[in-house]
């Protein structure tokens, strides 16, 4: 899993330079006008570039945060909900587990393409396929943990009166906690490099600054767009890492 | 424990057939626990004692028959409300890893809606009642040695003063030395809180230790005996039951019993300063088996015996030339007793009441004289009483 968000810069970077020709049709409103390194294509970063244009990147950004954030939101909503399901009726555990690993399989550029006809250029269509990528593995994660939850205790919790909805919420998914929220970091990580594809649907985000009109080798504008991608991708990880610290003491409380 | 209460309880017919099993896991089981008594299910895995006791609380559906809590049956009962009213606990413990063993403790207390000052102090309450320093309350059971997490899942069973107690191998994981010392603070416990038990086992020596009845059961979920621990010894109803309790059963009684509960010998006295003389016609009479003199101080308590040497000068010494070796009580576990002399390689102890004061001698011929004496089995019955009554 850990593979994913390197694998999703790359095959974005990749994409990027295939999509050159097509891509163009739906960035027209860009400015692909003068780029003032150009002149100097020995130079990798463009300081004075950078220092005149870094408001460039704070409408993307928070477009960016917003196309991660809603579709990990959705994602989980749904891969959690179907993880309690295959949870109740065991019978439908593998069924769910192949029917989001199929997602999760098609190459993310092919599904913003698919989705085009039915739901659209926009921010919807890059949310939908988002969502759909983080299924398999939050769903993943948390049937994973309910798995780990020890019998005895289920049993014991049965044996004092417990309900098995009170044994779900109260016992089951607190010590699920660890595995469905390293389930969201791998998530949240790898939508944050797959978001930068949201450009070729007109969905906005980091991905409008790595693809600079019609220029595709500007490298400072793809740099510090990177550079941003990775310290959200970092910050988000962080945020979720004190979440999980903060809902599970116990864990850290292993020794005397 | 304010408000003890405990509930007599009752198989009927109960029967356990799983379903793609042709033959029954429990068959008719019939049987009555009274109120307060701690009640045995023995016998090889596979005989369904676990399933039999499972029934009580519903964790496994009666499939035909009845289980009843004092005159209610259970399968009248919502299981949830029923389970809240009856103690468990397991072999694997199952405490709440996620809970602080204060909030394990009161987890029963919290369903049943009680307030959070109440749970707090019963959990207080709880954990000083099995001896655990209140400040483990605010540990997570990880953090709890093995021992400590089973006295909490013994409290954690107590904790809304259930009617009944089911434990299914409680002590099953834990190791021989602190399985004992459970076994022992259950049952002091047990004289505290008088609750009636389901306990599981398949260890017999645990059985007759813990049992005030002992079921013995085997496969198809049947009863060969139903007994108190004593009468199973002396007198296993099948060849089952024979075969289960052991080839060293005799030994086993000798558990039940304590030192107060057999005839003792007479020692023959000798004081400092008496004439040797008188001490050796003492020796001479018919009736006196201890073949050497006790030494005793003004209170008569021992202080060693007296040899040929000592006995051939005029007066008796005050220092004797053998030492006293064991001293036994009459308080003392029998088998204990025999451990000691055994281990001292002696024939006799004195034996002294609780102020040390000398009642009688033991020896080895006794203890064999009474296990191979056929009246000892009919004394037994009224002798017996539990260790740690």
């Amino acid at each position: 899993m850990s593979t994913r968000p390197s694998r999703g810069l790359m095959t974005s970077v990749a994409l990027l330079a295939a999509a050159g020709d097509v891509g163009g049709d739906f960035f027209r409103e860009r400015d692909s006008g003068s780029l003032p390194c150009q002149a100097r294509p020995d130079e990798p970063f463009c300081f004075d570039w950078a220092k005149d244009n870094l408001d460039r990147f704070g409408t993307p950004t928070v477009q960016h945060l917003e196309l991660v954030v809603i579709s990990v939101v959705i994602g989980f909503a749904v891969a959690f909900a179907l993880a309690l399901f295959a949870h109740r009726r065991g019978w439908l555990r593998a069924p769910l587990l192949a029917a989001t690993g199929v997602l999760y399989t098609i190459p993310s550029i092919a599904f913003f393409f698919l989705l085009l006809p039915v739901t659209g250029l926009g921010k919807d269509t890059a949310i939908i396929a988002l969502a759909v990528y983080t299924l398999q593995i939050i769903y993943r994660n948390t049937m994973l943990g309910l798995d780990n939850v020890s019998s005895s205790v289920k049993d014991a919790a049965r044996g004092m009166g417990l309900t098995d909805r009170q044994i779900l919420w109260r016992v089951e998914l607190p010590l699920a906690t660890p595995e469905i929220i390293a389930g969201l970091r791998i998530a949240v990580v790898s939508t944050v490099a797959i978001a930068t594809l949201a450009v070729f649907i007109g969905g906005g985000g980091l991905g409008t600054q790595i693809y600079g009109g019609g220029n595709l080798t500007f490298p400072t504008s793809i740099f510090i767009s990177l550079a941003i991608v990775v310290v959200m991708a970092l910050a988000l990880d962080a945020i979720l890492l004190a979440i999980q610290r903060l809902t599970t003491p116990w864990r850290r409380a292993r020794t005397i | 424990m304010s408000d003890d209460q405990a509930s007599s309880v009752r198989y009927d017919e109960a029967t356990k057939l799983y379903r793609g099993s042709s033959e029954p896991a429990v068959d008719h089981l019939s049987l009555e626990v009274p109120a307060g008594e701690i009640c045995v299910l023995v016998g090889p895995s596979g005989c369904g004692k676990t399933t039999a006791m499972r029934m009580v609380n519903r964790t496994v559906e009666i499939s035909e028959g009845d289980v009843l809590i004092g005159e209610r049956s259970v399968r009248d009962r919502e299981p949830a409300q029923l389970r809240r009213e009856i103690g468990y606990v397991i072999q694997q413990i199952g405490l709440f890893p996620h809970r602080t063993i204060s909030q394990n403790i009161g987890a029963v207390p919290q369903l049943l809606g009680w307030e959070k000052d109440r749970i707090r102090a019963r959990s207080a309450e709880l954990l000083e009642l099995i001896g655990l320093d209140p400040e483990l309350g605010d540990r997570y059971p990880s953090q709890l040695s093995g021992g400590q997490q089973q006295r909490v899942g013994v409290a954690r069973a107590l904790a809304a003063d259930p009617l009944v107690m089911l434990m299914d191998e409680p002590f099953g994981a834990i190791d021989p030395i602190n399985r004992e010392r459970l076994q022992n603070e259950f049952l002091r416990l047990q004289a505290e809180i008088q609750k009636t038990v389901l306990f599981v086992t398949h260890d017999i020596d645990e059985a007759i230790k813990m049992g005030d009845r002992i079921a013995v059961m085997r496969e198809g979920g049947r009863v060969e005996q139903y007994a108190t621990p004593a009468e199973l010894l002396m007198a296993p109803a099948t060849e089952f039951v024979e075969d289960f309790v052991g080839a060293d059963r005799a030994l086993k009684r000798l558990a039940l019993m304590r030192v107060s509960d057999i005839n003792l010998w007479e020692a023959p006295l000798a004081h400092v300063g008496q004439a040797t003389a008188e001490v050796r016609a003492k020796l001479d009479a018919a009736d006196v088996e201890v073949p050497f003199p006790l030494l005793v101080d003004g209170e008569r308590r021992p202080l060693g015996w007296l040899s040929e040497r000592d006995l051939a000068v005029d007066v008796v010494p005050g220092k004797p030339d053998s030492p006293l070796g064991p001293v036994l009580e009459l308080d003392d576990v029998m088998r204990d007793a025999l451990a000691d002399l055994l281990q001292h390689e002696t024939q006799y102890a004195p034996v002294v009441d609780h102020r040390g004061r000398i009642v009688g001698v033991l020896s080895v011929e006794i203890i064999s004289e009474f296990l191979a004496s056929p009246e000892a089995k009919t004394d037994e019955h009224s002798a017996v009483e539990r260790p740690h009554d």
